[in-house]
């Protein structure tokens, strides 16, 4: 039984992974710029058809194929931020909804006219085929790499903000933007750049998931709705809450799989209603 | 860190969202023929998942059915009327599906209606019917209850379905009764009416076989489950001899790849993917089947196959829908091509449109598909055809895989008949 449950919590935590993608951009947007993104899932998804043209249809290099997708993505991201996002910092919450949420229907629309409504699976890399021996049962190498790559983004984005220049004035403005404003940071440039990171990483989670999932119009929203759960329980916009939130999430999704088949499927949002009662404000909210 | 949007607020517009993402994403609609016109044509209204992971369904409908449509036009029509289509999304959604069903047959005038993949979808439009006053063919959706419960018990006569239901799933029963090695079975299945009424039926029909199988795990997996390998690890973990899953389209897909990279084929003697010999999957797989990779363990059926069977009338029908859409045709695009035929061979023997003459003229007849003879069941309006079963493969006379070592069992052992024992549609 043990066996069972370490095994089921090393694939519960590759799907931890990509939940972390989704939701430290979605935190860090919500945390810094004050917005919250409806339209992230869909740049997931955008992320997701970006690396199946270059990879899969114009057969690039895997690799070159992640990083032109995160660029396009990137750009894609900079004007959202500098036409439209950025009217609507200091207005209500429920503008930001209509706003964003109306980007959801754009982009999925735009897919559909440009990619068609079908889903298309891009071939699967020959280096991510195979797997390891764990716990005398077949590991796949492709499910390790995720892990590895969802904790260096971790890792790096630590690393970005307590660490870097850019970093320390990402806290600044976001604690007070008068005062970082008047001490000479660019906040408008600053909140760009986060902008543009976040839709990166939401790229990223779209773009690793190509070689073994689907890639469809409406993705982006099948992810998102798990994306939002966890930042209610790992805290808003707090990034370390996200990240042990997709931990929460994507493990007991797997153990519930496991060991309650029967109502699975509301596990987490029973951790979430439990998380609310004893602390409202989420794990790691202030 | 932002202080300026209270926890309240956040939660408050997440609700909103949620509800904007449930009800807005009901709002797209594509729309295939012209608009209303003066002049009669007669209108036949369809509708199908054509967005989403499983939007191959309702392009295959489509397709299936504006050939047959545009074969019958150019000889006429029916009754010296000619046809015209409507196809609109389902979008798997039973009150979108209802939506529709009601746009069709009352502000565009549809003459007849068909289609939907969702047996939810299904459900909810069946008590409509009457309402309507319209037949509305079935081209997809597999539960049993649609003919069993809504047809046969309730009498809704507007029903008809001229695909295999659920049945057919079941059919793995017949298959693997003499494979004394293999006792273990595992379910990976759809977390939706479909999902519980395959394993159901297969598990109560392979232990009247074989008493001494057990099944050692289920696991079950909503509409748009991108990641299976929890799934596949959880029944994995109880060691089966074979698996039986329901995920079609490209979560099917996925569920293999999946497994695939879990090492599964290493260790199962089969594995059975209901819908498996769908032309979609077929195509998803074709790289893993070309290179062996399931080590012929894999096992499927499909409400049609475009192999099956050896007859003129199926040759011309995948060589004409080659060469009109470029691709092989799957079974809801059959399915949806024998609708408009049944159409007009009802129409043409009650000599009228009407709703009662043209169900009471299908009734008991038999058609000659490119699927083989199909017999329309008084009873519950269920077409009765055989489709066989077989291990996925590569063929020299196919660009795509076909099934092959097929196991062909007639329908009327695999079929259920009235009157009918319940089966539980429920986990």
């Amino acid at each position: 039984m043990l066996e069972k449950i370490l095994f089921q919590t090393l694939i519960g935590l590759s799907f931890s992974m990509y939940l972390w993608l989704l939701a430290s951009g979605l935190t860090l947007v919500f945390g810094v710029l004050g917005v919250l993104n409806f339209a992230h899932g869909s740049l997931f998804m955008l992320g997701a058809y970006a690396t199946f043209t270059f990879y899969g249809k114009l057969g690039l290099n895997f690799w070159v194929s992640i990083a032109l997708s995160l660029i396009s993505v990137g750009v894609i991201g900079a004007v959202l931020e500098r036409l439209f996002i950025r009217r609507i910092y200091e207005i209500d919450l429920p503008y930001q909804l209509i706003l964003t949420f109306g980007f959801i229907l754009i982009f999925d629309d735009l897919v559909k006219m440009i990619w068609g409504g079908v889903a298309m699976i891009p071939p699967m890399p020959r280096f991510f085929e195979g797997n390891l021996s764990i716990l005398g049962r077949a590991f796949p190498i492709y499910n390790l790499f995720i892990i590895f790559a969802g904790l260096a983004v971790a890792i790096v984005l630590w690393l970005l903000l307590e660490r870097t220049w850019w970093g320390r004035m990402i806290r600044a403005s976001a604690s007070d933007r008068e005062m970082a404003s008047a001490i000479g940071i660019n906040i408008p440039f600053l909140f760009t750049t986060v902008f543009v990171l976040s839709a990166m990483l939401a790229a990223l989670g779209g773009a690793l998931g190509t070689p073994v999932r689907v890639v469809a119009p409406g993705i982006g929203t099948a992810m998102i709705i798990q994306a939002f759960v966890i930042t209610v329980i790992g805290g808003l916009g707090n990034l370390k809450g996200a990240f042990v939130g997709a931990l929460i999430v994507g493990i007991l999704t797997s153990y519930g799989i496991l060991l309650f088949p029967i109502f699975e499927l509301f596990i987490i949002f029973v951790v979430m209603a439990a998380v609310l009662m004893v602390k409202p404000e989420g794990l790691f909210g202030k | 860190m932002s202080k300026k949007i209270t926890r309240r607020k956040f939660l408050k517009s997440a609700v909103m969202g949620g509800v904007a993402l449930g009800t807005g994403l009901g709002g797209y609609r594509v729309t295939y023929g012209q608009a209303k016109k003066p002049a009669g044509p007669i209108k036949i209204g369809g509708q199908g998942a054509i967005s989403g992971a499983h939007a191959d369904y309702g392009w295959q409908m489509m397709a299936g059915s504006t050939m047959a449509i545009e074969q019958i036009n150019a000889k006429g029509g029916i009754l010296g009327r000619k046809l015209e289509l409507k196809f609109m999304d389902e979008e798997l959604k039973p009150a979108t599906a209802v939506k529709n069903a009601r746009y069709l047959a009352t502000d565009w005038g549809a003459d007849f209606l068909f289609g939907v993949d969702s047996s939810g979808s299904a459900m909810a439009i069946g008590p409509v019917l009457p309402e309507l006053n319209r037949l509305f063919f079935f081209t997809h959706a597999a539960t049993h209850r649609l003919t069993e419960e809504l047809v046969y018990q309730k009498g809704i006569k507007q029903i008809f379905r001229l695909v295999a239901p659920v049945y057919q799933d079941a059919l793995a029963a017949w298959v693997f009764k003499d494979n004394p090695e293999i006792k273990r079975w595992a379910g990976i299945n759809c977390d939706y009416e479909y999902g519980y009424v395959a394993w159901n039926l297969f598990k109560e029909n392979i232990r009247k076989f074989r008493p001494d199988v057990e099944f050692v795990a289920a696991a079950w997996a909503p509409f748009w489950t991108m990641d299976f390998s929890s799934h596949i690890s959880a029944v994995m973990a109880e060691k089966p001899d074979a698996i039986f899953a329901t995920p079609w389209a490209g979560e099917g897909v996925m569920l293999l790849r999946q497994a695939l990279m879990l090492g599964v084929f290493d260790k199962i003697q089969a594995w059975w993917q209901g819908m498996g010999g769908s032309v979609d999957l077929l195509e998803g797989v074709s790289r893993e089947i070309e290179g062996d990779k399931f080590k012929g363990k894999l096992w499927a059926t499909a409400r049609y196959i475009h192999n099956y069977p050896v007859s003129p009338e199926n040759k011309a029908f995948v060589e004409a829908f080659r060469k009109r859409w470029g691709r092989f045709p799957n079974y809801s695009a059959e399915g949806s091509y024998s609708t408009i035929y049944a159409i007009k061979a009802g129409a043409e023997k009650a000599k009228t449109l009407e709703t009662g003459k043209v169900g009471a003229a299908l009734e008991g007849m038999e058609l000659n598909t490119p699927g083989g003879m199909r017999l329309i069941r008084k009873e519950d309006h269920q077409a009765v055809y055989t489709v066989p079963a077989g291990r996925a493969m590569k063929s020299p006379d196919y660009t795509i895989p076909i099934l092959g070592d097929l196991k062909v069992i007639p329908a009327k052992d695999y079929f259920r008949q009235p009157p009918f024992t319940p089966v539980a549609a429920t986990k």
